[in-house]
């Protein structure tokens, strides 16, 4: 579903991302971990379409989408939420995810019965009429990740939508992930709780000064040498997660 | 319907008002100020289309501004042509030099954007100023009068009636943009614009859009306005103080609010009326006074009631609804 072919992205004299390859397909859940600074971020920006790569490809569904504007981007089916959660502050929780929907409806009505509906799925429905911006943290990433879902994308991109949540809430936001991988969607998932990404990931990728230095399975990545040396600064325990 | 009436009980008193004035007043002066709160008012409606709904903050409409009322003058005075058609070319000029200006918000943005915005509208000074064999220069050019609707030589209650079409219309126009597609996705954009590409909007050329749009709606104004008042003086149609003055309606009565333009239109305009009238002369020694009274409101209504009187008249009610229920 989607190919990352040897990217390369660089900011004057820093490469952020480099020559990453990387397979993604139809129904993985594909975990991304490393060291703040380790170009996870900017990796997505690449892929959404916010910057366009120095060098490499990323083609998805079998069409180069190398350097296409994210909007478009987003049209083909391939969305990402924002790590920095970025919803509209002064319009409603119910309008933030409907105007995800009006992207392929063509109706509002239409749109807001749909973005009802997203809400539910996401556990919003109580919040539906409060303004994005009065919502507590762990509400503003779930939008992020309702408003995305209204746009019904094959591919998810989630950038971080477990930081700063508390242990009730990332129970939560784990299992609306898994539901919705349950479902069909293929996603990869940006995080640094590795007990979260143990239990979500089927595959993790390792990046390190924007290069990949490991891929597999989250057993073999907790155990791999380079990955507990570089981040996970001793043996992970499995048990735990 | 019911509930369509009770939601634009503001509006409908407003506009209902305006419509009823004409008929009880034949005062001449108060008719006249009655045309200038709308005529002002759509003016703001405008500027909201891009300071308010897309959040494309200019302060340089008055180019769009000048650019109707030059193009209806220049058309009446020197090619003996109908205003009508001085007002289509007007809105041809304003759709380009506004998609130019739209265009710029995508490298531009907030300050940077307003400060290109003013830019722009003084280089229109400085060449509709210096221009004499063309504009005849800062002398500026008389609009000639022609009774008539087809040369828009109204007399005051028609202007009235006039005006009020149009205020109507602009209305309509944001109300619009608060109901429709194009409307909440123009918020997103708004609202922040790297979220909205991620939704699959074309940010871009929303923004673009939106202030074009807002450029013709003010060029309509601007020939509306030359061919009231009769002359055209490029200090003023190109003034910074007149696109201060479309954005403060704006922002005092509501900005990205249907009606606030139009609460806004009301409160400075019969303010300054009355400030001209009272306190100007030049034995008072006040001739500045206006100016320290609109600083002063604009920093009362930033500070207390950030959303303006639409705003104000919004919490009002819910205070009311909260009292009864």
């Amino acid at each position: 579903m989607l190919a990352l072919e040897r990217l390369t992205k660089r900011f004057g004299g820093l490469t952020a991302v480099r020559e990453v390859s990387l397979e993604v397909r139809a129904g993985d859940l594909l975990g991304i971990i490393g060291p703040n600074g380790a170009g996870k971020t900017t990796l997505f920006n690449v892929i959404a379409g916010y910057y366009r790569p120095d060098e490499g490809r990323v083609v998805f569904d079998g069409r180069d989408v190398t350097g296409r504007p994210a909007h478009e981007i987003a049209r083909l089916g391939l969305t990402r939420t924002f790590q920095i959660v970025k919803p509209f502050g002064n319009l409603s929780v119910l309008d933030n995810v409907m105007i995800g929907g009006l992207t392929r409806l063509p109706s509002t009505r239409a749109a807001r019965a749909d973005a009802e509906r997203v809400i539910e799925v996401c556990g919003l429905g109580l919040h539906a009429a409060a303004r994005a911006r009065a919502l507590p943290l762990a509400l503003r990433k779930r939008l992020e990740v309702a408003r995305a879902l209204a746009t019904r994308p094959r591919l998810l991109l989630l950038d971080e939508v477990m930081s700063g949540l508390n242990p009730t809430e990332l129970v939560a936001m784990i299992d609306l992930v898994r539901r919705l991988h349950a479902d069909g969607l293929t996603l990869i998932v940006i995080e640094h709780i590795m007990a979260a990404m143990m239990r979500l990931a089927q595959r993790i990728v390792m990046l390190h000064h924007g290069e990949k230095l490991a891929e597999g399975t989250p057993r073999e990545i907790a155990a791999d040498r380079r990955v507990i040396d570089a981040y996970l600064g001793e043996e992970f325990v499995l048990a735990e997660a | 319907m019911r509930r369509a009436l009770a939601r634009h009980r503001g509006a409908l008193l407003l506009f209902g008002a305006a419509a009823l004035t004409p008929i009880v007043v034949r005062d001449a002066y108060f008719l006249d100020s009655l045309v200038l709160i709308l005529l002002w008012g759509s003016l703001s409606a405008a500027w909201n289309v891009a300071g308010g709904y897309a959040g494309q903050v200019s302060i340089g409409h008055a180019a769009f501004f000048g650019i109707g009322a030059y193009s209806a003058a220049l058309a009446g005075a020197r090619w003996q042509q109908s205003p009508w058609l001085g007002m289509l070319a007007g809105i041809a000029l304003s759709l380009v030099a506004g998609a130019a200006i739209g265009y710029l918000s995508n490298r531009l943005r907030g300050p940077y954007f307003a400060l290109s915005t003013i830019a722009f509208s003084q280089v229109l000074l400085i060449v509709a100023s210096r221009w004499r064999g063309f504009t005849s220069g800062s002398e500026g050019i008389p609009v000639p009068f022609r009774p008539g609707f087809a040369t828009l030589g109204l007399g005051h209650v028609a202007w009235a009636y006039l005006a009020l079409a149009v205020a109507l219309l602009y209305w309509g126009i944001q109300l619009w943009l608060e109901r429709s597609r194009f409307g909440y996705r123009l918020a997103g954009v708004r609202e922040d614009e790297d979220a909205a590409q991620a939704l699959g909007i074309p940010a871009r050329r929303l923004k673009v859009i939106a202030v074009t749009v807002s450029a013709a709606l003010t060029s309509v104004c601007g020939t509306l306005w030359a061919q009231y008042v009769g002359f055209v003086d490029p200090f003023y149609v190109f003034s910074v103080d007149l696109s201060i003055r479309f954005a403060l309606n704006a922002i005092i009565g509501g900005v990205g609010t249907a009606l606030g333009p139009f609460l806004g239109s009301i409160l400075i305009t019969s303010l300054e009326t009355y400030l001209r009238a009272t306190l100007s002369g030049v034995q008072s020694g006040f001739t500045g006074i206006y100016l320290i009274v609109y600083g002063t409101m604009l920093i009362l209504v930033v500070r207390f009631f950030p959303a303006g009187l639409a705003g104000l008249a919004a919490r009002l009610r819910a205070r009311r609804a909260g009292a009864h229920g």
